[in-house]
């Protein structure tokens, strides 16, 4: 199987939300309940609900007013901090298409995949019990098709296809314009790149982790001290077997028994 | 209750010996069902448990149970767990486990190394509870802290789960004589002054091997 | 649009002006940024707010609501003073050599206005070419002679300097230098320039001529008919160019033929009148051809009638007397109107000073509504409209409609190209497809007619509706959208010979040209005729090849007239017929084949043979237009409100707008509307009170009204409040915290609307005549019906229109805005 790459090219996007819609069309996913909060942006944030979001970022500086839409989704990592913190097996997968699929029969609601993610991108809910987010539509591009975000994206904003394919595009692009693909950590890379144009840096915009990576605390968990519970409790039980046989019981010497 | 016993010492109360193994049995349980939780390949626990979820909420309900048991056997075993001059003098001598040493001061109701994990527990135990607390509910808290607790529940699992199994093998086989004081709650006389010579010594100053611990 | 969706592809600059394409037409920006990327083209925006298209564009130059005249007479003066003209082209290709009458003044010498001012019309009769012995405009080749059009023009437009454009708009000197720099720049034959315009172009006192001015900078630049050129008018739904085709306004009859006047009695009197002449050899003055469309389309709606008879059933207007939108409204205020079809229109939330028309709806006897769900009009007696409902005596009904992916038929995009759509699902409930409930009303009618016979009968027994199989009861139950296509087309009513080949009675007219003017041809819309074949209903053609690779798609449904993608297409080429852009070529002559290829061309002969603009009677562009109202060249003005003076001339606002809100109105008007709900603020000296500018517009989410969208949860749940939208620096003098509750106030609506503050470093003051001017801006798309409701933009809104089409001036009014305190 392919595995794919979405590309966000920054410079492209006008808003127009029609990812954000396709989104909820083709997962199904009900409406919010919305309020204005001082921002075209809404809903606020990600939710269970709401897979893709369009951010809206007003940055001022020297060279004028940038108005920057980003689409939010998840970014589908090469080495996905959520699937390594994931207790139950099959609830969050790693696919070989590059989709980071989350299956709600197996999802326990323990939540540890929310805190674990760089990206702050799965979301849990209370009533269900469970998390959900964005699948890059997994449903749809194993049948050769392409996630229905891309897909209702009129500018060319968003484009999907073959890995390799994509990164060469997503360099040539950002060159072409001097500017960067974010996540640029050769340790740490995605399924979704971004065009981040010259001018923007990531620690400009909002819910966008300015330097993506596994974090350590999940690094320590699941590479020292997961392992080192098991190795642990077998090192002292052979030590103690070995004690036993080498020292034996620990009692009072028999003659001295009767002082 | 206890009763008297020809050359038995009656060593612990009930109550201690309830709150040990709620203590034990909870602390094993949840270590079962969290390496059952960490581990995918043991899914056979989860299987055994009836799934995942299942498992989750009873490693919680046994996390619950544990602070319990924690916060009693801390009330209850504080004072006698309190380290003394003479522990380092057992310290020095590995407690006669590792080398022949005739010479061990005579030991408290505890000895240092049962100290050593009574503190073990205690200190690792709460990291726990507060950490697990936090990975009830990790939403609330600031991500940061959050991924710390993550972190440190995991660390302080591996402490205790190497402490357990000391534990468990000078509590049986390390220690013949032991695991009874923890069913039944009396151990022979000469248990008692070869692990707790002090103590023994200073129960019947006071008044005799029937009265109760105080 | 005069060329296509796709083409813009192909422009080397694109102006979006008076339009927020990125938001209103967001598949406008995958062409957009194809010229981007391909062609390196400069996306130039020019709006009074940073819009979602200013994120994305390379220039933004703002400009304060209103101004456009200023700004593009500036940008013409630019191209005239920098010699960025494409001279070969205004010379061939335009009137700009014509002479013009020698008694014609214009704005530069008369302070503003034109010759020929009488009251609040113009007296047109200086506005007119000389012409020779044989009636042919006379001509200066080297655009020297002060009668010029081209000088008049360069005479008109040299008052605009930088220095007054950018007093007046409020723009940055170095912003409006860049987009005059870049977008001139295309004035190289092998260079071309589009401009995107829309509602922020059309929706002021003087809209037209904010297109005027489009066509004026576009022709000089030599940039229509080109591929990447053209005036795009980018039009706000999905099939209000078929509305306007087929004649859904009171002034024009299907195909943009003149409506007929009370004066005009006779079919000849009509086409004596309405048929323009010219008798230039080398122009081919289409309109010359209105007998035949007219005929065709007397014969289309009265089969059995002979011509003169037809056209004695069609209703004629007072010559004098303004049909539209709001004289409409005027009128029913005044109590002169009994009931009203609102079909798929909702007035109370869509039109100016929306409260007086709630008052006015509530003047009537009855009121059909036909729409998706109930709307703002059609339950504007009901206690969310802040009424009493035992005070209104209309009876209203609701016919539940069809949405479009719940009927077939046509749909006529921006493009001009006409795509078939089937039904996908049946509408749900009760609910019934346009054509079946006109349907219904047809036979109603015609069976009430037939009953009790009535004043004039004829019309409505003798009009032809046989789009249907006829059911037991003699009429027609499951009217055919087909049926309809193949009538819109056109067929032979007998055996015909045309240009040698024989059709046979019911044969299609394969197309215009072959249209009679003696009545043994119908078509709905001469337009449309060649939309279908005998074999094929060009219109569901979904053949995506493109043999040249310039996107034309011939084969991909079809557009008016002829399937021509790019219309003037004729001025893309030289006298040899050869194109003046070569990578971008739309049509070029064979003389091997002896033929042209590439898109359709416009009119009949070889290279050379003919002027390029075939729609003007003589053939040539027209800078100097008398067909305007208003004036021959564009010339600002204010808005109606303003509290801005006019510092180009004393004339403050056109002169020629219909008024309702003046003094001497009183009498005539309804007291009701002297109330104050159709006040104005005169200029500056009554701004004071109401010293904000603000503008009305769309946002992607929602569709006009709402009335679609706000009953969509999807929708509602990215923008589920009305707010209005006010730079950083006038909500710190106000006091306004993002968010929060504020109340707008026009003199037409004191008790005001309340709205969430949405304040935005995307606003910013304009400083104007060395003064502080602050402007906002709301949606118009709420109202009290749907699942989010909120307060209407309109209610505050003036009611005046455009002097040449009456459109609304949405654009740029005053009002006042406070934060609600509590």
């Amino acid at each position: 199987m392919t595995e794919y790459i979405k590309l966000i090219d920054l410079t492209k996007c006008t808003g127009c939300r029609g990812c954000q819609v396709a989104c909820k069309n083709w997962n199904g996913l009900p409406a919010e309940k919305t309020q204005f909060i001082g921002s075209l942006q809404n809903p606020a944030d990600l939710s269970y609900d709401t897979w893709c979001l369009i951010r809206f970022d007003e940055i001022e500086n020297g060279s004028g007013l940038k108005w920057v839409m980003r689409h939010d989704a998840c970014m589908h990592c090469d080495w996905p901090a959520c699937v390594k913190a994931c207790p139950s097996p099959g609830a969050l997968v790693k696919t070989e298409t590059g989709a980071v699929v989350h299956d709600p029969n197996f999802c326990i609601g323990c939540k540890a995949c929310t805190v674990a993610c760089p990206f702050d991108i799965p979301r849990y809910s209370a009533v269900n019990e469970n998390i959900s987010k964005c699948t890059l539509c997994y449903d749809r591009i194993t049948d050769g098709r392409k996630p229905a975000c891309v897909t209702s994206c009129p500018t060319g904003c968003l484009t999907f296809g073959p890995k390799a394919e994509m990164q060469v595009r997503a360099r040539a692009r950002a060159a072409e314009i001097s500017g960067v693909v974010y996540p640029n950590n050769p340790k740490y890379q995605t399924n979704v790149l971004y065009i981040m144009p010259a001018e923007i840096r990531a620690a400009q915009l909002q819910h966008m982790n300015p330097n993506p990576k596994m974090p350590t605390t999940v690094l320590w968990w699941k590479n020292l001290f997961k392992p080192f519970t098991l190795i642990g409790m077998g090192a002292v039980a052979g030590a103690a077997m070995l004690h036993y046989m080498v020292r034996g019981p620990h009692e009072p010497e028999k003659k001295e028994g009767g002082e | 209750m206890s009763g008297k016993k020809e050359g038995m010492v009656y060593v612990t109360t009930l109550q201690e010996r309830i709150v040990h193994w709620l203590l034990a049995g909870s602390c094993l349980f949840a270590l079962l069902t969290g390496l059952g939780l960490m581990f995918h390949s043991w899914d056979f626990i989860a299987a055994l448990l009836g799934g995942h979820y299942a498992m989750k909420w009873m490693h919680i309900f046994s996390g619950v149970v544990f602070a319990f048991s924690l916060a009693g056997a801390s009330v209850m075993w504080w004072e006698h767990c309190k380290f003394v001059p003479e522990d380092a003098e057992w310290v020095k001598k590995a407690g006669g486990y590792l080398w022949d040493a005739h010479d061990l001061p005579p030991g408290g109701m505890y000895n240092a190394g049962q100290k050593m994990f009574f503190w073990t527990v205690f200190i690792f135990g709460i990291i726990i509870v507060i950490s697990g607390l936090i990975m009830f509910n990790p939403l609330i808290f600031p991500v940061t802290l959050a991924r710390w607790a993550y972190m440190l529940h995991a660390a302080s699992v591996m402490v205790i789960a190497a402490f357990f199994i000391i534990h468990l093998y000078l509590g049986t086989f390390g220690n013949p004589g032991t695991v009874q004081i923890m069913f039944h709650g009396w151990a022979t006389r000469e248990y008692c002054e070869f692990h707790k010579g002090k103590w023994l010594a200073e129960r019947e100053k006071k008044g005799g091997e029937e009265s109760q611990a105080a | 649009m005069t060329n296509h969706w796709n083409d813009i592809q192909h422009a080397d600059a694109i102006l979006i002006m008076g339009s927020n394409a990125a938001e209103n037409h967001p598949i406008s920006f995958k062409w957009v940024n194809e010229a981007r990327a391909k062609r390196g083209a400069k996306l130039l925006n020019v709006d009074p707010r940073f819009t979602r298209t200013s994120a994305v564009a390379d220039h933004y130059a703002r400009i304060r609501s209103g101004t456009d005249i200023a700004f593009l007479g500036g940008m013409i003066n630019y191209a005239i003073r920098n010699n960025r003209i494409n001279w070969d082209y205004i010379r061939d290709y335009s009137d700009a050599a014509y002479l013009v009458n020698p008694d014609f003044r214009g704005a530069a010498d008369l302070d503003g206005v034109f010759s020929g001012l009488k009251g609040s019309t113009y007296d047109k009769s200086t506005w007119s070419y000389q012409t020779d012995e044989n009636g042919v405009p006379k001509r200066d080749e080297t655009m020297q002679d002060p009668n010029s059009v081209f000088q008049l023009l360069k005479k008109h437009y040299a008052r605009y300097t930088p220095e007054k454009v950018c007093e007046l708009t409020g723009t940055d000197p170095k912003d409006f230098e860049t987009v005059c720099d870049v977008f001139t720049a295309t004035y190289l034959p092998e260079k071309s320039g589009t401009i995107m315009y829309a509602m922020g172009t059309t929706q002021h006192t003087y809209g037209s001529q904010n297109v005027r001015a489009f066509s004026v900078l576009q022709i000089l630049l030599g940039n229509i008919g080109v591929a990447g050129g053209g005036i795009n008018a980018l039009r706000g739904e999905s099939n209000v160019q078929g509305s306007t085709d087929h004649g859904a306004l009171y002034h024009i009859l299907p195909g943009y033929l003149k409506y007929p006047k009370a004066s005009e009695q006779s079919l000849a009197v009509y086409n004596t009148n309405n048929t323009p002449k010219s008798n230039d050899p080398m122009s081919i003055n289409w309109w010359g051809n209105t007998p035949k469309y007219m005929a065709s389309l007397l014969k289309a709606w009265w089969r059995d009638a002979d011509l003169e008879t037809g056209y004695s059933y069609l209703p004629k207007i007072d010559d004098t007397t303004n049909y539209s939108y709001l004289p409409i409204f005027n009128e029913m205020a005044r109590g002169n109107i009994k009931g009203m079809f609102a079909w798929g229109m909702n007035p109370a939330v869509g039109a100016p000073s929306a409260r007086l028309i709630r008052r006015a709806l509530a003047k009537l006897e009855w009121l059909v509504a036909i729409d998706l769900w109930e709307t703002e009009t059609s339950a504007f007696w009901q206690k969310e409209a802040g009424v009493d409902p035992s005070t209104i005596n209309t009876e209203v009904f609701l016919l539940p409609a069809a949405a479009s992916m719940e009927k077939e038929g046509s749909v006529a995009n921006s493009s001009r190209l006409a795509q078939w759509r089937y039904k996908a699902v049946n509408p749900p409930g009760r609910a019934e497809d346009d054509l079946a409930i006109l349907t219904m009303l047809v036979n109603k009618t015609k069976e009430l007619y037939a009953k009790e016979g009535g004043a004039f009968p004829d019309p409505i027994l003798n009009l032809s509706w046989n789009y249907g199989k006829l059911g037991l009861d003699g009429k027609i139950h499951h009217p055919s959208p087909r049926e309809v296509a193949k009538e819109i087309n056109g067929f032979f009513l007998v055996d015909k010979e045309v240009d040698g080949k024989l059709y046979k009675a019911g044969d299609m007219v394969p197309g215009f040209p072959a249209l009679q003017d003696d009545g043994s041809t119908c078509s709905g819309n001469w337009l449309y005729c060649n939309s279908i074949s005998d074999t094929e209903n060009r219109m569901m053609r979904r053949d995506t090849s493109d043999p040249t690779g310039l996107g034309f798609y011939h084969n991909w449904a079809w557009c008016w007239p002829m399937n021509r993608r790019i219309i003037y297409n004729r001025a893309s080429v030289d006298k040899k017929g050869q194109p003046f852009a070569k990578d971008k070529p739309v049509i070029w002559w064979s003389p091997l084949k002896k033929a042209w290829l590439g898109d359709v061309p416009d009119g009949g002969g070889g290279p050379g043979a003919k002027h390029p603009f075939i729609m003007v009677p003589h053939g040539r562009a027209q800078l100097f237009s008398a067909s305007m109202t208003d004036g021959p060249f564009p010339e600002h003005y204010e808005p109606l409100e303003s509290q801005v003076r006019n510092t180009i001339s004393a004339a403050q606002v056109s002169p020629v707008i219909m008024r309702w809100d003046k003094k001497v109105q009183e009498e005539v008007c309804d007291p009701m509307l002297v109330e104050g709900c159709n006040a104005a603020v005169f200029g500056c000296e009554e701004a004071p009170e109401f010293p904000i500018v603000c503008t009305t517009y769309r946002v992607v989410e929602h569709w006009q009204t709402g009335q679609m969208t706000r009953w969509l949860p999807w929708l509602t749940e990215l923008v589920p409040n009305q707010f209005v939208e006010m730079s950083e620096e006038f909500a710190k003098e106000k006091g306004i915290r993002n968010g929060e509750l504020v109340r707008v106030t026009s003199i037409r609506n004191r008790e005001g609307i309340i709205a969430n503050a949405y304040v935005t470093k995307r606003f910013k003051p304009f400083t104007i005549n060395g003064e502080t001017v602050h402007q906002v801006g709301m949606t118009w798309h709420f109202g009290y019906k749907g699942l989010v409701t909120g307060a209407n933009a309109n209610d505050l809104s003036p009611f005046v229109g455009d002097a040449n089409t009456m459109i609304p001036e949405y654009k740029a009014f005053l009002v006042n805005v406070e934060k609600v305190r509590r």
